[in-house]
């Protein structure tokens, strides 16, 4: 063989690495542009393979919007990601099993989280104030937002939490007790324990009970439009205006939740729009205008914008909070772009937690915390220039200072 | 053949101990600003670099087994190669922490472990191989050149390394100026191996032309590897306790310590909930003690007109940041004492009325001292009858885990011994308001009572704590929960769990893998070489003990921890000189030294389970000097027993790297939170006793 000298090994090793450079870069794993359809920064969970239980638990129900294949596998229809799941095994959102080809959902009956809460809270600033939404939770999420705050319920398997059994009419039941006006569908994803939601609201309507969606949207249509006509109010949170963002701090899409946006407007569900600005992600100020042109053009301005102050938690806690101006910025921002009611959440005595008239700008709602100490509405109209007021209202002694 | 410089290499060999030191040194702080810093964090890079340093010293054997032939030159060759890496070393770990990981986003064990160990390789293979390939360098010429000197010429630059590091390099040079500096020690070393070399000298000038470019390229960019896409670095400074900086995003100041935000001037929830909680359950609140504080606070404890407030900040820098970026207020009253707060409460003679803890959790050793039953107990002490103590633990919006149900139900059981009232608040932070008269849980009803007027907590409690949140989180407390004590931390263990469900992931399989690897490894080792794998277990076990000990009787102080580290590498200097003097001892001398070891980590249990409270400071030196002199002179001897050839001095540097290692990880992340210290103690004394009974049958 002949011999090569170190010279010439140098030479051609070079070369190779400089060649073999140019085609790897596709392979490079660590794209930060995210312009593909998906990349190394994305944090989309996977199906559970093999993790399902052996026999069904105690809490469970027949899937809906599923459909089955060859080999006993079936695909999930519920939200976007669409899990192709072989027998035994579990959905990304953790609360889905294939078993012998019957998709189940484990979330049913059993909520692990239960709670009284302001209507305030979710937020909803426009869906009959100063009442309460009896709100409830189960385990499991199809997103995987870094910053999460229930992650503790949110990304867990339905048997890896305390839950207390409450099947929906002992739900509708336990919030008459507590003299809640609804019923929240709240905390982790109730896209996720879906079937549950679902029969829930239905018992819930029928016994004159409000029902409250707190989503973040990542759901298909199909499903969304039987879950429409229960739903009474909603708030969605379009967490950015970008899908690599989504793809990189959530693990879904911006699409299908746009689309989630577009049904519930088509379909005249009441909802309001939180968006949580993230320092370094979302918080510039092109992509907010771009963002609320997209809603003027789509909603139209009456639908109610939320924008939340992030404080570092969970897996994203090596970032400062958001800065208050920034927030203010935004709501500017908002109302310049032509939308009508834009609330700042997240801090404390801001001027943007107050509800002003589109019309005539004089201070409809004052809001301290959870207290409403002015409340200038008579019916749906502005009590000083009558001008009708997007929402649901309580028609008869509104005005009651708490 | 030509006759080597023998004092040239040794110089390289002194060199590369002081560089490998002082950058071992800066890499610590380096990913501990990069990542969690926990005891696993530490764990994992001591270990990674411990491991590296075995490999690339099995590599110089492997190598030199192949026909591999050492050379001067190459010596120095290296040796500048390893200069050259070492400022770019601190820029790899600081630039691709966000070309690998989200931004922003704390990451797991694994992921940790992966970082640590890849971005470390380059640096720990080359110096671990350096160091018996100096010995084969020196026996190219002098078969019978004795490799415990090479052992003691290494140890004295690891103490000049660690001295000039913790009580100079510290305080006056930047992390990448004092990387440049150790690289520059190597350098001026290893460019005598080139004297009268012609043209391979040239090559030495250019590669040392290089790295310093390098070096000087990365102090340059310095300030800019710090910069954060979000706002600006207003401050930047290497405190002795960690890397403090300050951004600034319009308005918002926030301070950050290690990486992790701190303390913001736009954060008044924290500022109302931290002082109302307790004070407003005190009649008139007098004199305050607050260990630790942040923006905002200040102006709230003004509501109280407190005669004194004593605010504690460990880190002068950290005190002197607060107040030069306003994050903390001058009011009247005010004294700053800087020291650890547990060593403060231990001596001072001062009551106060309230004593309010505002630190972050137990994540580390350093910091679960502030929440044992014996700190309790010495807190309680400075409080007036009816006082109040409090602290928080994080919070949780909706559901609370097992993990951290576990976690407050310890806590709960641990601060219980000394109070007769506590109650857990719940929110974004669960308070523990702890007291031995009553404690009110209608707090916004007790601030209008008092007409003290707030912002958050008037308008907010009512909805996010109501009575059955708070019903339903002090009635979760579970009864069979130990307690957290100094020598048994047992919370310790619950927060590595908490830390390790947050990340979905488990250290198990990573400790399977390390045990089948260990086993096989062990397997492999003659019966000396494991007393060398034993002693470096024991070695930084002991060392780890020893600090955790003085942690918890004298506080917290960087230069006692530095103390001890210099303590500990001394020892093995004049530990090694004896080696060599009395080798001809052999076996006999092994298992005398293996004896004193058992018996130093007896006389540790018995200084530990004594219950004295005023234990010397000197005892604990001297217990960790006895350790590391015995360790250090097992060395020499274990190479001459094992006939002292090239391939024998590796894998007796080898062992001693690995043992250390793992001695290193296993003590502090296994054997001290789930067994408490006192069976860390007896674990060493086991692997002691097993290198004795092995030093018997040989």
């Amino acid at each position: 063989m002949k011999k090569i000298t170190r010279r010439r090994f140098l030479c051609l090793g070079a070369a190779a690495f400089c060649c073999s450079a140019v085609p790897a870069q596709a392979f490079w794993p660590f794209d930060k542009r995210g312009e593909g359809p998906s990349g190394s920064a994305d944090v989309t969970g996977i199906v559970f393979k093999g993790d399902g239980p052996k026999t069904l638990p105690k809490w469970h129900h027949e899937a809906a919007a599923y459909t089955k294949m060859f080999d006993r596998k079936v695909v999930c229809g519920i939200c976007p990601h669409k899990c192709v799941l072989a027998p035994g095994d579990r959905s990304l959102c953790r609360s889905r099993v294939n078993l012998d080809g019957v998709l189940y959902s484990l979330s049913y009956g059993n909520p692990c989280s239960i709670n009284v809460d302001p209507i305030e809270k979710k937020p909803l600033f426009h869906f009959r104030p100063r009442t309460t939404a009896f709100s409830i939770a189960a385990a499991g999420c199809n997103f995987r937002c870094l910053n999460c705050q229930n992650w503790e319920i949110s990304q867990a398997k339905p048997h890896e939490v305390r839950t207390t059994e409450l099947l929906p009419e002992e739900v509708v039941a336990a919030a008459k007790r507590a003299k809640a006006d609804s019923i929240a569908y709240t905390y982790s994803e109730p896209i996720t324990f879906y079937e549950y939601t679902l029969a829930t609201s239905r018992a819930a309507k029928a016994a004159g009970l409000y029902n409250v969606l707190v989503s973040a949207g990542y759901i298909n249509e199909e499903p969304l439009m039987e879950l429409c006509r229960f739903i009474d109010a909603a708030n969605i949170n379009l967490k950015s205006f970008s899908d690599e963002i989504y793809r990189k701090l959530n693990g879904g899409r911006l699409e299908p939740v746009l689309n989630t946006f577009k049904t519930l407007h088509a379909q005249k569900v009441h909802f309001e729009m939180t968006n949580l600005v993230v320092p370094g992600y979302t918080d510039n100020p092109e992509m907010v205008k771009r963002m609320c042109a997209w809603i003027m053009e789509n909603l139209g301005p009456d639908h109610p914008l939320h924008f939340l102050r992030f404080f570092p938690k969970y897996k994203l806690d090596r970032l400062p909070p958001t800065p208050v101006s920034t927030l203010t910025q935004f709501r500017e921002l908002a109302m310049q772009a032509g939308i009508h009611y834009v609330y700042v959440g997240n801090v404390p005595s801001h001027d943007g937690v107050h509800t002003y008239c589109h019309n005539c700008r004089k201070m409809l709602i004052q809001r301290q915390g959870y207290l409403i100490p002015e409340f200038n509405l008579e019916g749906n109209q502005c009590k000083f220039c009558h001008a009708t007021i997007p929402g649901v209202w309580i028609s008869t002694g509104a005005g009651a200072v708490s | 053949m030509k006759k080597i410089d023998e004092h040239a290499v040794i110089r390289v060999v002194i060199a590369t101990g002081i560089s490998s030191v002082v950058t071992q040194l800066l890499v610590i702080r380096e990913y501990l600003a990069q990542f969690k810093g926990n005891e696993f964090v530490i764990a994992l890079i001591l270990f990674s670099w411990l491991l590296l340093g075995g490999l690339g010293t099995m590599a110089a054997n492997l190598l030199a087994a192949r026909g591999f032939k050492a050379a001067p030159r190459r010596l120095g060759g290296l040796s500048i190669v390893l200069a050259a890496i070492t400022a770019p070393e601190l820029i790899l770990i600081r630039g691709a922490r966000d070309l690998v990981f989200i931004h922003g986003s704390s990451v797991g064990f694994y992921p940790t472990f992966f970082f640590i160990f890849i971005t470390l390789a380059p640096y720990g293979l080359l110096v671990g191989f350096l160091l018996p390939y100096s010995l084969f360098v020196l026996r190219t010429t002098r078969g019978d050149y004795p490799a415990g000197n090479i052992y003691i010429m290494d140890n004295l630059g690891d103490i000049l390394g660690g001295g000039l590091f913790t009580f100079l390099l510290v305080y006056l040079l930047t992390p990448l100026q004092a990387a440049a500096m150790a690289a520059t020690a190597l350098v001026i070393a290893a460019l005598p191996l080139y004297r009268g070399a012609g043209r391979a000298a040239f090559w030495a000038w250019a590669g040392t032309l290089g790295a310093a470019m390098l070096s000087f390229f990365c102090v340059i960019h310095e300030h800019g590897s710090l910069a954060p896409p979000e706002g600006e670095l207003i401050y930047y400074q290497e405190s002795r306790y960690g890397r403090i900086a300050v951004h600034k995003d319009q308005e918002q100041v926030t301070l950050f310590s290690d990486g992790m935000p701190l303390f913001s001037n736009q954060n008044l929830v924290t500022a109302e909930e931290v002082i109302h909680y307790p004070l407003v359950q005190l009649d008139h609140p007098r004199n305050l003690l607050l260990i630790s504080s942040e923006g905002g606070m200040m102006a709230e404890l003004a509501k109280y007109h407190p005669h004194t407030i004593d605010l504690i900040e460990l880190d002068p820098e950290i005190a002197k940041v607060l107040f030069q970026f306003n994050l903390v207020e001058t009011i009247p009253g005010l004294r700053v004492i800087h020291q650890d707060g547990r060593a403060y409460l231990r001596d001072t003679e001062k009551q106060y009325d309230a004593i309010i803890i505002n630190l972050p959790e137990p994540e580390t050793f350093q910091l679960n001292r502030f929440y044992t039953e014996e700190f309790f107990r010495i807190a309680k002490r400075r409080l007036v009858p009816g006082g109040i103590l409090s602290f928080a633990m994080e919070g949780y919006d909706n559901y609370l885990s097992e993990f951290q149900r576990r976690k407050l139900s310890a806590l709960f059981h641990t601060v219980k011994t000394q109070f007769r009232e506590v109650l857990l608040l719940p929110g974004q932070q669960i308070f523990f308001l702890c007291r031995d008269g009553a404690v009110r849980s209608d707090i916004p009803d007790f601030l209008a009572e008092k007409s003290i007027p707030t912002e958050y907590i008037s308008r907010y409690f009512s909805g996010n704590l109501t009575p059955g949140r708070i019903a339903e989180l002090n009635g979760l407390i579970e009864a069979q929960i130990p307690k957290n004590q100094d020598a048994s931390p047992s919370l310790m263990q619950l927060m590595f769990s908490q830390w390790f469900a947050q990340y979905g992931s488990s250290p198990a399989a990573f400790f399977a893998v390390l045990s089948i690897v260990l086993l096989f490894y062990l397997r492999r080792l003659h019966a000396e070489e494991f007393v060398l794998f034993s002693s470096g277990f024991m070695s930084m076990g002991f060392e780890v003990l020893v600090i955790f000990a003085f942690q918890i009787y004298f506080g917290f102080i960087y230069h006692r921890i530095g103390l001890i580290v210099t303590v500990f590498l001394a020892g093995l200097l004049p530990g090694a000189w004896l080696g060599i003097r009395f080798q001809n001892h052999g076996r006999r001398l092994l298992v005398f030294t293996d004896s004193v070891l058992i018996i130093m980590a007896g006389l540790y249990i018995v200084l530990i389970t004594s219950g004295w409270e005023h234990l010397p400071e000197a005892l604990f030196l001297f217990l960790g000097f006895t350790v590391s002199l015995t360790c250090g002179c097992q060395f020499p001897v274990v190479l001459h027993l094992r006939g002292g050839d090239n391939p024998a001095a590796a894998r007796s540097f080898s062992a001693d790297l690995v043992g250390a290692a793992c001695g290193t990880l296993i003590t502090s992340v296994v054997m001290i939170p789930y067994a408490g210290i006192v069976w860390a103690a007896w674990g060493l004394i086991g692997l002691k006793s097993l290198s004795l009974v092995l030093g018997f049958k040989r």
